[in-house]
């Protein structure tokens, strides 16, 4: 059995390369599942593409069928047609334990840019439930994931990871809008894009006091639902530009490919506008609006996901003792969930001594019974019990014995001992 | 302890004490430090305020009537009890690092302006203390409209560079700071005209004394300059529609620097022949 994860994130990577190796939509990744089943056909995957990080998770039972990083960088490159030479480096790879722990702390968000934040567990839930939607998942991937969401929750109520500001939604409007702004309830805002990074910024907004709010979208209907969650107005997508005029804050979180807004679409809205303040934030991966928006004029405040990594820093400091305490609870939940993994490697031949043992007792209890018909029912349980328990005592040094050895990895050399001792076949 | 044996570096040394401590939070960040600090410059406000009832008792007139130097000292006790009212508000608030130097410029400038009592005062004494208190609080307003420019200009860059807020460097939104700094000129600017035509008065009511006041004196230029700078700002602040809130600030920035040098120098050379006896 074995775990396996490429990576590129918001630590070793950009986000121009990010945004050229991510996911953007439910439909792409489920032609990348399609890709990937062809590829490697033996292998569970599960993806996760979010603003900060594409992770490729693959698991199999057979560690002979792991592919190469090699192999899932080609995929990366064939599939998003850029050349491998231009992001091998900034993919990383970990196989076993590493991959294991590597996704605790995904899922614990001690890996992500606003410590503690809780978005990404919904991000990995949603990341699951699209690789089951799709088949590619499997027992392996199943354990870990539900494992993984195990593991970020008691490190949420064990710590005080969660305490404070802690998602990158919150982060922008508490640290860079509020230093804009003094209040917000006679602000307009204007969303672009209906995901749930709309939804949860929208909630912070509200929360200091926002009223007017404008909802814009592709498709107006989830433009609607979301206004109307917010109490707020729903538009065609057509007349973002003209609302942007009346925008004092501008939230833009839609899956564009490219820039949906540019500094020349801002000029003649800022010509009649004029430098009123305009808080942005550009919450895309890729990025939704272009940089050069930010060089329009003074009253401008453009941040997009990278920009915001410096307060992430600062909280990440202020958490430090509590990561140590998270680190502690995943170096644990990895071994325990690693023990797992190489005990259930275990299982099919226990269950195979197990039952060789208990048939030969079978055998000779049923021998028995004949030679010695005058015994009644009471004292041939009495026999089956007692022959029973001395098999469950005579197994039991061996399998604990095995136990423990799975500890350290798959008991592979132990396997094949009880294999050949007890004549025992795949 | 007698009262009289309080002087200018007592409440000086505690400011510049302060200062410093305050300087300290951007190496580390501590409570015992912050409250030192607090706790110095309410140390130096009772010596000062001390010192001002002092000298008002020896010269026998009220603080703002009494001399220059009484009268720097004024507004630095002013921009002091701001200082102290803000941090009251918001403690968090980082404005001592800005006020604190302005207040020492104000104290070291009295240090070397006359101390002599302005002997125009029996001209009309009423007069003088409302020309005097006009003026007073048109250049507090001036100096407060300075910090709050300089605090904008400072938030202003460190939300265009994207940077995190310092913890020592807890500053008001932009929106608040423009606010305040507009409220700020468009109040002291009528003070400070107001404060030229009780100047003017008082001058016309002492041509028929024994001490008359010429106009066509550098240092009358020189105010009148001065005035019509703010006043020049203030009709810009007024009518102007298109202007960023950080042209803003580096106007009011521009504009009171310019003012406060001037009238600074003027105090600091003794070369005011309007309010100083030595020049009559």
């Amino acid at each position: 059995m074995n775990v396996q994860v490429v990576y590129c994130n918001h630590q070793n990577a950009n986000l121009a390369l990010r945004e050229r190796l991510a996911f953007s939509s439910d439909e792409l990744l489920v032609r990348a599942y399609d890709e990937l089943r062809a590829r490697f056909p033996k292998s569970e995957h599960v993806v996760i593409s979010t603003c900060n990080r594409v992770e490729l998770y693959t698991a199999q039972e057979d560690p002979a069928d792991t592919p190469t990083h090699d192999d899932l960088a080609r995929f990366f490159s064939d599939f998003h047609q850029v050349p491998v030479i231009e992001f091998f480096d900034d993919l990383l790879e970990c196989q076993g334990p590493e991959a294991v722990r590597h996704l605790f702390e995904v899922a614990s968000s001690i890996d992500s840019m606003v410590l503690g934040e809780s978005q990404i567990v919904s991000q990995i839930k949603a990341a699951f439930q699209l690789a089951m939607d799709s088949s590619a998942n499997g027992p392996l991937t199943n354990s870990l994931f539900q494992r993984a969401m195990a593991v970020s929750a008691r490190v949420r109520t064990d710590t005080k990871l969660s305490e404070g500001r802690v998602s990158i939604a919150s982060v922008a409007v508490g640290d860079f809008g509020k230093s804009i702004f003094d209040r917000f309830d006679d602000k307009t805002v204007l969303i672009l894009g209906a995901g749930e990074m709309a939804s949860e910024t929208l909630m912070y907004l509200r929360d200091e006091g926002v009223r007017q709010i404008h909802v814009c979208n592709r498709r107006l209907e989830r433009a609607e639902a979301l206004a109307k969650e917010f109490s707020g107005q729903a538009h065609p997508w057509e007349s973002r530009l003209e609302l942007l005029g009346q925008a004092d804050v501008v939230v833009s979180t839609t899956g564009a490919e490219r820039p949906i807004l540019t500094a020349a679409d801002f000029k003649p809205i800022r010509k009649k506008t004029g430098p009123k303040p305009v808080f942005i934030l550009d919450l895309g991966a890729p990025r939704d609006i272009d940089s050069d928006v930010s060089h329009v004029d003074d009253g401008i405040f453009l941040y997009n996901i990278d920009d915001l990594e410096a307060t992430c820093n600062a909280n990440r400091k202020l958490r430090a003792a509590e990561i140590a305490k998270a680190r502690e609870i995943i170096e644990e939940e990895t071994a325990s969930f690693m023990h797992d993994i190489y005990h259930k490697a275990t299982g099919p031949i226990v269950k195979r001594l197990r039952e060789h043992w208990h048939e030969i007792s079978r055998q000779e209890l049923e021998l028995l019974f004949r030679k010695l018909p005058e015994l009644d029912d009471r004292q041939r349980e009495a026999f089956e019990k007692t022959i029973h328990r001395v098999v469950n005592k005579l197994l039991h040094p061996p399998l604990e014995t095995l136990r423990d050895e799975a500890r350290n990895g798959p008991p592979v050399g132990m396997l094949n001992t009880l294999k050949r001792l007890f004549h025992l076949r795949d | 302890m007698r009262l009289e044996n309080v002087t200018v570096f007592c409440f000086f040394a505690s400011y510049l004490c302060a200062l410093m401590l305050e300087l300290t939070q951007f190496l580390r960040q501590s409570v015992t430090l912050k409250w030192s600090s607090l706790g110095l410059t309410v140390a130096g406000l009772i010596a000062q305020t001390i010192y001002l009832v002092e000298r008002s008792r020896q010269t026998d007139l009220p603080p703002l009537l009494g001399s220059s130097h009484d009268w720097l000292l004024v507004s630095a006790w002013l921009a002091v009890v701001w200082f102290l009212g803000m941090k009251v508000w918001d403690s968090r608030l980082s404005i001592g690092i800005f006020v604190l130097p302005l207040v020492l410029v104000l104290v070291v400038t009295s240090r070397f302006a006359s101390s002599e009592p302005n002997p125009r005062v029996s001209i009309s004494y009423w007069g003088s203390m409302l020309h005097a208190a006009l003026w007073v609080f048109g250049i507090l307003g001036v100096i407060l409209a300075m910090i709050v420019s300089v605090m904008y200009l400072l938030q202003h860059r460190r939300l265009k560079h994207k940077r995190a807020e310092l913890p020592a460097l807890h500053l008001l939104s932009l929106e608040r700071l423009n606010r305040i700094n507009w409220w700020l000129i468009v109040c002291s600017v009528p003070l400070l005209t107001l404060g030229m035509i009780t100047g003017l008065w008082m001058s016309y009511l002492a041509q028929s004394s024994s001490a008359p006041v010429s106009l066509a004196n550098s240092t009358f230029v020189a105010f009148s300059l001065i005035w019509l700078g703010m006043a020049v700002l203030f009709g810009w602040l007024v009518v102007s529609r298109k202007a960023t809130g950080r042209l803003v600030a580096w106007r009011t920035v521009l504009a009171c620097t310019f003012l406060l040098v001037t009238l600074l120098a003027i105090k600091f050379l003794s070369v005011d022949g309007i309010h100083a006896r030595e020049l009559i």
